[in-house]
């Protein structure tokens, strides 16, 4: 009978104690892994929406973010010159443009996208087809839109762009091509994506050729930064940033909130972890000095006895930690619903998102936990004088 | 006949805020095989002392103690710990038997400890408890015998290594009289078979069947009586 089977029979044969230890862990361990999904969870679902759209460079006018500063003029020009460049293996000129149905008295907002046709779409085609081969009136709308305007492939629809200064542009016909998801919209975005030149002629721009963004896709071979580079040397004026730059960007800023409340909120979890055994321990192990002591008398060594404690303290922790997992990931289903139901939220961005790293991060945290809520008890044990425990239980 | 263990001269002192208390005084004593000692003594004596310092749990403050011509005060913890697994079995009068584990768990508890092989253990768990008499309660929880049953499965966990000495502190203290004749009967046995004990107790009953009686007073023997 080595520690590790002694440890094992005092867990099961002490099942309301133990139920209370693994479902107290279980609890806590679910909230731990929780803030570890939380902890990287924007960025890396951020990047995945980045990544989803096939492009791995920007290019705006300056160092705002994309559809907040000047445009870039010449884009045709600029994206020729980009397309041209050894690195680059496709250049897309986006236009956006605020415009709003016209039809009946309630007047929608619509975010009117504007893109090369041809070239390979930003959006995932969900039904019917995209805008490409089809001239300037083709569309591919939301689902939102879809569903709130019971518009489907083939219906038409008629956009008035909201053009500021330029107010008073006439309505334009379009026919719906298909329906697509776009990876930024949130749930109550309303978009649509044309022809980049029908997004200048909703508010009667024929003729100008500006760009607010252009996405570049770089080659394989070269990178994203290489592509980068090649942009900036061609072009001082631009401001070119890169996916990953992106990222770093917005963990440096916004997400770092979320990053610091699930440090803040995993420390304390563990703390209560560690409390919670370190307490159930040291009351089993007070009550049972008599038992040690005698354990010892009868032979077992010190490193025996203390072993048992820290194989118990494994077990606890170890049962309540896997049990955490399920437990864990319920849980950052239901909160993840409720944060990005906060408005403004691009519907596909998620705040929990599971990576393998959050695993084993979660079980060296509660491996050191356990490791910590067994060295109070095992001082106890370790330092226990035999005779004197003797004496005082049998006379208590 | 060496001795297995033999104290010159020991003293404790436990030294305590109001002052230090002296439990053992200058006590010297031989144990060989084979003997069967009862220790009797009013209360706060010493008995309890002496005999944690024969059972190596307890080191004196002044003296020597030779388990086997070995000085015990040269070895280490994990000696001392090797030395009660192997040549002295405790008998408390509160069992302090393993709650969580059957009978037969507790009495196989120091063999595995001992680094006995699995069938053996067994073999010899069985044989113990048979010995005791009670075979039939192997799987039971300590919480599920009368302390006459708990106090023979805490002999029989003593006897698990085949120990020379068997130091018991007033076994049958927290037993009714019968079932203190049984266990008095028991150590009989086993001294019939070759332990050599050492049996601290109020109860007439064992004392009278010891072959020396220690009688002890403010830590010093004060009369050792063959009988
Ligand atoms: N660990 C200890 N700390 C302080 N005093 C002790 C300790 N152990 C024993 N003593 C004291 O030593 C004396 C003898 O105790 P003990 O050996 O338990 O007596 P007995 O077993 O004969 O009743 C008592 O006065 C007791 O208070
Ligand atoms: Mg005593």
């Amino acid at each position: 009978m080595r520690a590790l089977r002694l440890a094992w029979l005092t867990v099961v044969r002490q099942p309301a104690r133990s139920c209370l230890g693994i479902l107290g862990v279980a609890a806590v361990g679910a909230l731990l892994f929780d803030m570890l999904l939380l902890s990287r969870g924007l960025i890396l679902s951020f990047r995945d929406l980045l990544d989803r759209a096939g492009f791995d460079v920007r290019v705006v006018a300056s160092d705002t973010l994309p559809f907040n500063g000047p445009r870039l003029e010449d884009a045709t020009a600029l994206a020729r010159l980009i397309a041209s460049l050894p690195e680059v293996e496709a250049v897309q000129q986006v236009r956006v443009a605020d415009a709003e149905t016209a039809s009946g008295d309630f007047r929608r907002r619509i975010e009117f996208v504007g893109a090369d046709p041809q070239a390979r779409p930003m959006w995932t085609i969900v039904a019917g087809q995209d805008i490409a081969g089809r001239g300037e009136a083709a569309l591919v709308i939301n689902r939102h839109l879809a569903q709130t305007l019971r518009l489907s492939p083939g219906s038409s629809m008629s956009l008035t762009g909201r053009c500021g200064e330029a107010q008073g542009a006439p309505p334009l016909a379009f026919t719906v091509a298909g329906i697509a998801e776009f990876p930024f919209d949130t749930a109550t975005a309303d978009t649509v994506a044309g022809a980049l030149s029908a997004a200048g002629r909703l508010c009667g721009r024929t003729t100008e050729d500006t760009a607010d963004l252009l996405v570049v896709r770089s080659r394989p071979d070269a990178g994203a930064d290489a592509a980068a580079a090649a942009i900036r040397r061609a072009r001082r004026d631009v401001h070119v940033v890169t996916s990953d730059d992106l990222v770093q960007q917005f963990n440096r800023t916004q997400f770092s909130y979320f990053r610091q409340i699930s440090v803040v909120l995993a420390t304390v979890t563990l703390f209560f972890g560690v409390l919670l055994i370190a307490v159930l321990l040291t009351v089993s192990v007070n009550q049972h000095l008599g038992e040690i002591a005698t354990l010892r008398a009868i032979g077992l060594t010190r490193r025996r006895v203390v072993s048992g404690i820290v194989w118990e303290s494994a077990m606890l922790v170890g049962a309540g930690g896997i049990l955490a997992l399920p437990l864990g990931t319920a849980l950052s289903v239901w909160l993840d619903r409720i944060l990005r139901s906060m408005p403004g939220v691009p519907a596909d961005l998620h705040f929990f998102v599971f990576e393998p790293r959050a695993l084993v991060i979660h079980a060296l945290l509660l491996a050191m936990a356990a490791i910590a809520a067994a060295a109070y008890p095992v001082r106890i044990v370790a330092a226990l004088p035999i005779a004197a425990t003797l004496r005082r239980e049998a006379v208590s | 006949m060496t001795p297995i263990v033999e104290a010159r001269s020991i003293s404790r002192v436990f030294p305590m805020p109001a002052g230090p208390v002296t439990a053992l005084r200058d006590v010297s004593l031989s144990i060989a095989a084979g003997d069967y000692l009862g220790v009797v003594g009013p209360s706060g004596c010493g008995k309890s002392t002496l005999l944690h310092v024969l059972g190596c749990v307890d080191v004196p403050t002044s003296g020597t103690l030779l388990f086997h011509d070995r000085d015990v005060g040269s070895l280490a913890d994990t000696e001392r710990s090797r030395l009660r697994l192997r040549e002295i079995g405790f008998v408390f009068q509160r069992f302090f038997l393993l709650p969580m584990l059957t009978a037969a768990e507790n009495v196989e508890l120091p063999q595995a400890e001992a680094g006995a092989p699995r069938a053996e253990r067994r073999r010899r768990t069985m044989a113990l408890l048979e010995y005791v008499g009670l075979a039939a309660r192997a799987d039971h929880r300590p919480s599920e015998l009368s302390g006459g049953e708990m106090q023979r499965v805490a002999i029989a966990r003593a006897l698990a290594n085949r120990p020379r000495l068997l130091l018991a502190d007033e076994p049958t203290g927290e037993l009714d009289q019968g079932t203190g004749e049984q266990i008095a009967t028991l150590l009989d046995r086993l001294h019939a078979d070759g332990t050599a004990v050492v049996v601290v107790t109020h109860d007439p009953a064992i004392a009278g069947r010891a072959r020396r009686l220690l009688r002890m007073r403010d830590g010093r023997i004060v009369d050792e009586a063959p009988r």
